[in-house]
């Protein structure tokens, strides 16, 4: 169909819809307006069970950070001096969360934190400007459909599996500690040995690898082989301090607040990391 | 000249309706909310239709709690912790408020991508809706947007390095990366300006953009119209023509096109 007859057609076509409603249609008061108001009733009715579960399944007196079924009142205060972290955003942004897995530092990580939001975006806006047919029933939309159904099960998968996506526990990781020493060859190295035992719990693998362990979270680099690149323990010290200051544009936070000593530590450990032997 | 008598209940209702005259000439408010209310909507609309009031509701709680919480929360770094928890352990029903915020959230942002997929499954974006689409697509990115910024808002542990995270990653962005991360923090770091900063996007600049186009939003389903299912055989729910202007459009009870009558 010409463009010039496609838009006299659907003109045509809306104007008989208005005359359609006109004649046939019923008041939006009371008709419509009934199960609007029934469904905005049922909507204020969840959310209030939803709070009053959330404070009633907490244990003891609600000062605690103890989790209830829908998780905790309040975690611990602020402190940007901690050394144990795990960045975690709301459940609504678990699939962004988890995509960045994919991607990794530094070619490609732009890609997943500002580039795939921004084109989701754009193709949201566009998808009137690109599906311009009048046809509405969907048994004639395959591409409709298909793209419907993709969308859920990835957003559903990805929100899942950030949901589920297990946190390092520094605990564990610490055990771990002589074997990391034994395999990359600095179990002689003391400052190393205290700077491994910060690295595992400071959070440093909730996005980071190490042999194997940590999760792969916000493209952060695998550090196994960090000493080989022989970079030197000024430069991770200063990297730690501000790490865009020497990568700009890393989503890495600063460890100022670990303190000079025990970044010390950390760059002689991260130094002492050739690789395992 | 016989002047007729005013009868008892012609006088009464002139006074009841006096003030409503009186607005009416003014304004032309209650003939606006007349043509709301007594506008025609296809006849066989469905339940799925209603997810777009119930996100307004949604919104209207996240309004009418966030409102509340203001009145008890201080937003700075020292005191944002503690009147979190004064709010939730001593303020009178404040759990509730701040439960129904909390939770009001998340189920706001549910509805809006319920109320997206009915719309696209519908068809209803199209010709002559495409601009409220892209009002809607907008509303979505905004009410995002609230979740981001309400999120550091309580000053705990999660909420900060979530924060943190979230900031730099907006910070990897080309060319603006850099600002987007400075404006956000109100500086080079995080710092105590980033919570204040965080507070009034949430609370005021968002919220005042929400309004304005829920406002555009509804003025423009007002105008054009609510969509019929698209297996209605109305006119503007399908791609062909229906030549009858009688029994066009009888809704779930008619599978297949009638081609003349």
């Amino acid at each position: 169909m010409a463009t010039s007859e496609r838009i006299v057609e659907r003109r045509r076509v809306f104007q008989q819809y208005k005359e359609d409603v006109k004649e046939r249609g019923k008041p939006f008061y009371p008709f419509a307006m009934l199960h609007d108001t029934i469904m905005s009733l049922v909507v204020v009715a969840v959310i209030t069970g939803l709070a009053i579960v959330w404070k009633y399944s907490t244990p003891g007196d609600h000062h605690t950070v103890e989790p209830g079924w829908l998780g905790k009142l309040y975690d611990e205060p602020a402190d940007p001096g901690t050394i144990n972290f795990v960045p975690r955003p709301d459940w609504y942004f678990y699939f962004l969360f988890y995509l960045l897995r994919i991607f990794k530092w530094p070619p490609t990580v732009v890609i997943g934190t500002v580039g795939l939001p921004t084109v989701l975006l754009l193709i949201l806006i566009a998808i009137p400007f690109i599906d311009i047919r009048a046809e509405r029933r969907l048994s004639r939309r395959p591409v409709a459909i298909v793209a419907s159904i993709l969308v859920v099960i990835s957003m559903g998968v990805l929100t899942y599996k950030g949901a589920v996506a297990k946190e390092a526990l520094g605990t564990e990781l610490v055990a771990k500690v002589p074997t990391w020493a034994k395999k990359e060859g600095f179990a002689g190295n003391q400052q190393a040995i205290a700077g491994a035992k910060l690295f595992a719990v400071a959070g440093c693998l909730n996005c980071h690898t190490y042999l194997g362990e940590g999760g792969t979270n916000l493209g952060a680099p695998d550090l196994t082989a960090e000493g080989a690149k022989n970079k030197g323990i000024a430069f991770q010290i200063k990297h730690l301090q501000n790490p865009a200051s020497v990568n700009p544009g890393s989503p890495m936070p600063s460890f100022a607040g670990l303190g000079d000593a025990r970044l010390k530590s950390l760059a002689t450990f991260l130094e002492a990391s050739k690789g395992p032997k | 000249m016989a002047t007729r008598r005013v009868t008892r209940t012609e006088q009464l209702q002139q006074t009841i309706l006096y003030p409503v005259d009186w607005l009416e000439e003014r304004s032309g408010l209650v003939g606006g909310l007349k043509y709301f209310l007594f506008r025609k909507v296809p006849g066989d609309i469905n339940w799925f239709q209603t997810l777009g009031s119930a996100t307004l509701t949604a919104f209207i709680v996240q309004a009418l709690t966030g409102s509340i919480l203001a009145m008890y929360y201080k937003p700075d770094p020292n005191s944002a912790y503690p009147s979190i928890q004064h709010i939730t352990n001593d303020v009178w029903a404040g759990w509730l408020v701040r439960g129904m915020h909390r939770w009001g959230a998340s189920v706001f942002i549910i509805l809006m991508f319920m109320h997206m997929g009915r719309v696209f499954l519908f068809g209803a974006y199209k010709y002559p809706r495409e601009l409220n689409w892209v009002i809607g697509v907008l509303l979505l990115a905004m009410g995002l947007a609230e979740g981001f910024t309400g999120y550091l808002l309580p000053w705990d542990q999660t909420a900060y390095w979530a924060t943190v995270v979230g900031i730099n990653l907006n910070g990897t962005a080309p060319f603006l990366g850099p600002f987007i991360a400075q404006f956000l923090q109100g500086g080079t770091y995080i710092n105590a300006d980033t919570l204040a900063r965080f507070y009034a996007i949430h609370m005021l600049l968002i919220p005042g953009a929400i309004i304005a186009l829920i406002g555009l939003h509804l003025y423009l389903v007002v105008r054009l119209g609510v969509t019929s299912p698209p297996w209605s055989r109305e006119a503007a729910g399908t791609g062909s023509i229906i030549p009858s202007r009688n029994g066009g459009r009888r809704g779930l009870t008619r599978p297949r096109p009638r081609r003349s009558r």
